[in-house]
C-alpha cells in the first residue's frame, strides 16, 4: 500500500476514536503519537541517503512544518505532549497529506479511487521515479540518426549507379543469355564502383549490409524480374534454395569483390535476422534471402573445401562469389540461423553444420537438424498446409499441432451440426500471456470452436444445476451479461460507497477444534476442547472459559 | 520463438551428494520390509529443495505405483495455490514448475497466509491435521519452509518431532553456516517453539520457574529421542542461495488452478468475469478473516472480489439474523477449493463465487475463509469489454508524488558520529 495512504488511514482513525469519545486522553496521546511519529520516520525515510541527514533538513525539504518534527522527537524522547497539540499535528499533517498526496493523485484520476484498507494488494509495479530528463529530445540522438541515414543514402545511390551499369551492358547486347557472360567480364566502370563501395565500406559495414538487403537490390522488386526476363511464382519448391542464373550473375561481380571474410559474416546473419523479420516465407523477400544465404554457403563450402580448378575446362566460368576460403564464426551463424525458424531452416542448418570447422560432434548434429525439422515442419505457422496430412501421424509438439489436432476431433463430433463460424473474436489470456515466456500471439482467425464452446458451456451448467440440486449453493436461473460486469461489481449495484456496509449479522463460534494434546501439558487451564457425544454437560467449566475468551467483542 | 542454445549451467545440476541422498533414499522406499519411510526435507531458501523433491518423486515413481507428498511451505506450495497445507497422492511424474501441474490433494487446509510468522500455533496445529490424514502405505515426502532462521528453527523442531520422519534431508549451501546439522540428538535436546527438548526437561526438575502454559511441565519429556537418518545435501548449482521471485510463482499457481475454469476443449479463452458464478445464500456459509481484524459491518469491503478458501466445517452454520454469519476464530477445517467472491448482493443477501470445484464437492462448503493471498493483478488488470470504472483499479498513478509508494523496510544507515541522530541544536 502506498505510504501515505498509510499514513492517511492512522491519522483518521485516531481522529474517529477521539470523536468517539470512547478513550481517555492518555491513550489518545498514545495512539495519535505513535501515527505522528511513523508519518514523519516514514515519508522522511525515502529521502534519506547513506549517511542519515538530520530531520529537520529533511522536513524543510518536504515542506513539513518543523514543529511537526520537534512534537515527534518529544513523543519518542522527551515527555508526552499534550493532547491538544498532538490534535493540531495530526490536523496539519492530514492537510499537508491531502495537499501534497491525494490532491495530486486524484487530480489525475477523473473518479475516485476505490480505498482497498483490508486488502492487501501488493505493489503493481517498481518504484520508479518518473525522470525529467526522458522527456526532453535527446539532441545527440538526433543527430547520430541524421548521419545515419545520409549515409545510408549515399550506399544506395552507389548501389543504384551499379544497377544502372549492369542493365546498360544488357541493353547494349540484348540479350539476356549473352549480358551473362559479359557481366563477369571486369570492366572499368564496375571497378570504380567496387571501390566506391570498399571506401563506404571502411566507414560502416553494417549500413553496407542493410543497404544491399533492402528492396531493389539484392532482394529484387517485380519489374527488376521483368526487366531479366526472370519468372517468380510463389511456390518456393522452385528454385531448389538457388538464385536464378541471370539475377545471380547480375550481382556477382559486385558480391565477389565485396565478400571478405568479416562482410560475408555481417551479410549473412544480417540476411539471418531480416529472414526472422519475415513473416510468411512463400513470399518473395524471404524465398530470396534464403536463396542468396544458400548460394553463398554453398559457395563457401566450396572453396574452403579446397577443389583444385579445373583449369582445363572453361565451361566452369569464373563466376563464382568466393576466391579464397572464408573461415567465418559458425557458432554465431549457428545460432542466427535457429533463431529465424522457417520452413527452410533444415536445409540451411545442415549446410552450416557440415561447412563448419571445428564440426559439432556428430550427435549434437543430429539432434540439431532433429528438433530443427520437428520445429519447422510440424504443422507450424509458416508450413503449407500441404503438410497438414503429415500432422495425423506425427507426435504432437507445438501448439499450431494441438490446435489442429483438436480442430480435427471436433470436426468429426459435428458431422452434420452446421456450425456458424463466428467473426473474429477478441481472445485473451487472463494475463498468462504476459507471463510465459514462448507464448505466440493467440491466431485470432475465424474459430468454429467458438460456437462449439458456448453450446457446450450451456450444457455443462445444466448439468451443475443438477448436481446441485438441494443444497445452498445454485447456479442463478436469470439470465445476466456477466462480461458486462467486472469482478467486484455485480448488475443493479450502485456506486455508492456504503453500498456494502452491512446492518446486522451474527456471529458463530466453533465448538470443536483440534486437540492439542500433543502438548501434554497437565496445566489445566489450557485443556482441550472435548465434545462429548452423549448427553450430559455440554461443556466443563474450562471450556466454558475457552469460549468465552475466544469472543471478540466489537 | 526459435531454438536457443543456452550455456551448460541452465540444465539441472545434479551434485554427488544430492546423488548419494537419491540413492540411498530409493533404496529405502523400495525395500519392502522396514515399513514406510517418511522423508522429511528442510534447509533455507533457493537451495533446491523443490527441485530435490520432484526429482525425488519422478524417480520413485519409476519403480512405485504412487508416492505421497506433503506440503508445509505456504508460500511455495507444488500442487496448490499458495496458502496451503495440503497431502497429495502423486502418480505421475512433475515435470516443470508449480503451475503447470496443479492437482487437488487428498487433503488441505487453507492456512491464509504465505509465511506462518504471525500464527505459529495455528500453523502447527494445521500441520497435525493434513498429517493426520496419512496412512502409512506409502512413502511420504515432505516439504518445509525455508524459514530456518530463529523462530523458524524452532518450529522446524517442533514439525520434525510431530511427523516424526525416518530420513532427514538437510540442505545448506555453505557447510551448515545458515543451521546446524539436525542430527537426532540435536533435535533431541533443543527446544523447539512449543515442545521442550530433554535438557529444558530437566531443568524443571531442579525447580527452575517455568515461563508460559505450554512449555511448563512438570518433570515430563515432550518427545522420546527421535530416530531418524540425517542425510546432508549440498547443492552446487550457480546462484545457490538467491532469491527468486517467489510473488511471480505464487501468482502464476493461482492463475494455473483459475485455469480450471476454462473449458477443456481447446476454444477460445474465456474471460473470467464473463463466466457464470454459483451464488449461496449468506446465512448458509460462515465467513472469516484469517490475517487481520475486520470490524464485522465492514466485512463485506474485504470480502469483494477477493480470493477466499471454500471449507467445510464439521458444525451447522446457526444463525440468527438473515445477515453474514462470522465466525469468531479460525477454524482448522478441510478447505475444498479456492474462488474469487465475484460480488455480493446486499438486497438479496447472496455471494456470488467463480470457483472451478465440481458441484458435488461445492455443496458441502459451509465456510469462506479470507486470507491474505491476493488475486494476481492481472486478472483485474487485463478486464476487458467493461464500461465505466472497474472496482479496485486506478490508472494514472504518478508515482513522483511522496508517499507514493510501498513501505520499505530499509538498511541501517551509517550513523553520523555525534552521539544523538537527532539534532537538538
Amino acid at each position: 500500500m502506498p505510504l501515505a495512504v498509510d499514513c492517511t488511514a492512522e491519522l483518521i482513525r485516531c481522529k474517529v476514536l477521539d470523536s468517539s469519545g470512547r478513550l481517555k486522553s492518555h491513550e489518545l496521546i498514545l495512539s495519535y503519537g505513535l501515527a505522528l511519529v511513523r508519518f514523519v520516520n516514514l515519508i522522511t525515510e525515502r529521502k534519506q541517503k547513506m549517511v542519515s541527514i538530520p530531520l529537520r533538513q529533511l522536513a524543510r525539504e518536504v515542506d513539513i512544518p518543523i514543529w511537526v518534527v520537534d512534537l515527534r522527537h518529544e513523543l519518542t524522547h522527551g515527555k508526552l505532549p499534550r493532547l491538544a497539540l498532538c490534535r493540531k499535528g495530526c490536523d496539519v499533517v492530514l492537510e499537508w497529506l491531502r495537499k501534497t498526496y491525494w490532491s495530486r493523485q486524484l487530480g489525475n484520476n477523473l473518479c475516485e479511487e476505490s480505498e482497498d484498507e483490508e486488502e492487501e494488494q501488493e505493489g503493481v509495479e517498481a518504484n520508479a521515479e518518473l525522470d525529467n530528463d526522458a522527456w526532453e529530445i535527446r539532441t545527440p540522438q538526433h543527430e547520430a540518426c541524421q548521419k545515419h541515414k545520409e549515409f545510408h543514402e549515399k550506399v544506395r545511390d552507389v548501389l543504384i549507379s551499379y544497377k544502372n551499369e549492369q542493365f546498360r551492358v544488357m541493353q547494349t547486347v540484348q540479350s539476356v543469355s549473352k549480358s551473362r557472360e559479359l557481366w563477369s567480364d571486369s570492366s572499368s566502370e564496375v571497378d570504380w564502383i567496387l571501390a566506391q563501395i570498399k571506401d563506404l565500406m571502411q566507414e560502416n559495414r553494417e549500413t553496407v549490409a542493410e543497404a544491399l538487403l533492402s528492396d531493389g537490390f539484392l532482394i529484387p522488386k517485380m519489374d527488376c524480374l521483368k526487366m531479366l526476363n526472370i519468372k517468380y511464382e510463389a511456390n518456393k519448391e522452385v528454385w531448389q534454395f538457388k538464385i536464378p542464373q541471370t539475377f545471380y550473375c547480375f550481382w556477382q561481380p559486385l558480391l565477389t569483390g565485396l565478400l571478405s571474410r568479416s562482410f560475408t559474416q555481417i551479410l549473412i546473419e544480417k540476411m539471418f535476422m531480416e529472414l526472422k523479420e519475415c513473416s510468411d516465407s512463400s513470399e518473395l523477400r524471404p524465398q530470396f534471402l534464403i536463396n542468396w544465404i544458400s548460394e553463398m554457403l554453398t559457395g563457401i563450402a566450396k572453396v574452403n573445401a579446397g577443389k583444385k580448378r579445373q583449369h582445363c575446362n572453361k565451361q566452369v566460368s569464373t563466376k563464382e562469389l568466393f576466391l579464397h576460403k572464408v573461415p567465418l564464426q559458425w557458432i554465431r551463424l549457428t545460432d542466427n540461423c535457429l533463431e529465424a525458424p522457417c520452413w527452410a531452416t533444415p536445409h540451411l542448418l545442415q549446410l552450416i553444420l557440415t561447412i563448419m570447422r571445428p564440426r559439432l560432434p556428430r550427435s549434437s548434429r543430429k539432434n540439431l537438424l532433429y528438433l530443427a525439422s520437428v520445429y519447422t515442419e510440424g504443422g507450424g505457422p509458416l508450413s503449407s498446409p500441404g503438410l497438414s496430412s503429415d500432422c495425423s501421424e506425427q507426435p504432437i509438439y507445438t501448439i499450431e499441432s494441438l490446435q489442429w489436432r483438436a480442430r480435427q476431433e471436433n470436426q468429426v463430433k459435428n458431422q452434420g451440426q452446421t456450425v456458424e463460424k463466428q467473426e473474429d473474436v477478441l481472445e485473451r489470456d487472463d494475463g498468462v500471456e504476459e507471463v510465459e515466456e514462448e507464448e505466440e500471439e493467440m491466431v485470432t482467425e475465424t474459430n468454429p470452436l467458438e460456437g462449439l464452446a458456448h453450446s457446450g458451456n450451456v450444457v455443462a451448467i445444466a448439468e451443475k444445476r443438477a448436481a446441485l440440486q438441494g443444497s445452498a449453493w445454485q447456479i442463478t436461473a436469470d439470465e445476466v451479461r456477466w462480461k458486462d460486469f467486472p469482478l467486484g461489481k455485480l448488475p443493479g449495484q450502485t456506486d455508492d460507497p456504503d453500498g456494502l456496509m452491512l446492518d446486522n449479522y451474527s456471529m458463530m463460534s466453533l465448538l470443536d477444534q483440534p486437540v492439542r494434546d500433543e502438548w501434554k501439558s497437565p496445566n489445566t487451564n489450557s485443556a482441550e476442547l472435548n465434545v462429548p457425544v452423549t448427553g450430559g454437560l455440554l461443556w466443563t467449566q474450562n471450556d466454558f472459559h475457552k469460549i468465552k475468551s475466544g469472543l471478540q467483542l466489537f | 520463438v526459435g531454438i536457443v542454445k543456452c550455456s551448460p549451467d541452465r540444465g539441472l545440476l545434479v551434485s554427488e551428494s544430492m546423488l548419494l541422498a537419491l540413492e540411498e533414499l530409493i533404496q529405502v522406499c523400495c525395500a519392502e520390509d522396514e515399513g514406510v519411510p517418511v522423508v522429511l526435507v528442510c534447509g533455507p531458501k533457493n537451495t533446491g529443495k523443490s527441485t530435490f523433491n520432484r526429482y525425488l518423486i519422478n524417480l520413485l515413481l519409476n519403480r512405485l505405483p504412487s508416492v505421497e507428498y506433503m506440503e508445509c511451505d505456504i508460500g511455495q506450495t507444488e500442487f496448490t495455490p499458495p496458502g496451503c497445507v495440503s497431502l497429495s497422492n502423486v502418480t505421475e511424474p512433475i515435470l516443470g514448475p508449480p503451475f503447470t501441474h496443479q492437482q487437488t490433494p487428498r487433503k488441505m487446509v487453507y492456512y491464509g497466509q504465505t509465511s506462518c510468522e504471525q500464527d505459529t500455533e495455528r500453523y502447527l496445529d494445521v500441520v497435525k491435521y493434513v498429517f493426520s490424514s496419512y496412512k502409512k502405505e506409502v512413502p511420504l515426502v515432505i516439504n518445509t519452509m525455508g524459514w530456518v532462521k530463529g523462530e523458524g528453527l524452532l518450529l522446524l523442531i517442533d514439525i520434525i518431532r510431530l511427523l516424526s520422519p525416518s530420513h532427514i534431508v538437510q540442505m545448506d549451501v555453505y557447510d551448515w553456516k545458515a543451521m546446524a546439522p539436525l542430527t537426532p540428538e540435536y533435535v533431541h535436546l533443543t527446544p523447539g517453539l512449543y515442545t521442550k527438548g530433554k535438557q529444558q526437561a530437566k531443568c524443571k526438575q531442579m525447580g527452575m520457574s517455568g515461563v508460559g502454559s505450554w512449555k511448563s511441565s512438570e518433570g515430563e519429556e515432550d518427545a522420546s529421542a527421535p530416530e531418524y537418518k540425517l542425510l546432508y545435501v549440498h547443492p552446487e548449482f550457480p546462484r545457490a542461495g538467491v532469491a527468486v521471485h517467489s510473488g511471480i510463482l505464487r501468482d502464476m499457481s493461482i492463475l494455473g488452478y483459475l485455469g480450471q475454469l476454462q473449458s477443456p476443449d481447446i476454444g477460445a479463452v474465456l474471460p473470467l468475469h464473463s463466466l457464470v458464478p454459483y451464488q449461496v445464500p449468506f446465512n448458509a456459509v460462515a465467513l472469516r478473516v484469517i490475517h487481520t481484524d475486520v470490524a464485522p459491518t465492514n466485512i463485506m469491503y474485504a470480502v469483494n472480489a477477493s480470493w477466499v478458501g471454500l471449507c467445510r466445517i464439521p458444525d451447522e452454520i446457526r444463525c440468527q439474523t438473515d445477515g453474514p454469519v462470522l465466525l469468531t476464530q479460525t477454524p482448522v477445517c478441510d478447505c475444498l477449493g479456492f474462488g474469487i467472491v465475484r460480488g455480493v448482493e446486499m438486497e438479496k443477501k447472496l455471494y456470488h463465487v467463480l470457483t472451478p470445484v465440481p458441484p458435488e464437492n461445492l455443496r458441502l462448503v459451509n465456510c469462506l475463509l479470507l486470507g491474505n493471498i491476493a488475486v494476481p493483478n492481472c486478472v483485474f488488470v487485463g478486464q476487458q469489454g467493461v464500461e465505466g470504472e472497474i472496482p479496485y483499479v486506478t490508472s494514472d498513478y504518478n508515482y513522483s508524488i511522496l508517499g507514493s509508494g510501498k513501505l520499505k523496510k530499509k538498511k541501517h544507515f551509517k550513523r553520523r558520529e555525534y552521539a544523538f541522530e537527532c539534532d537538538y541544536t
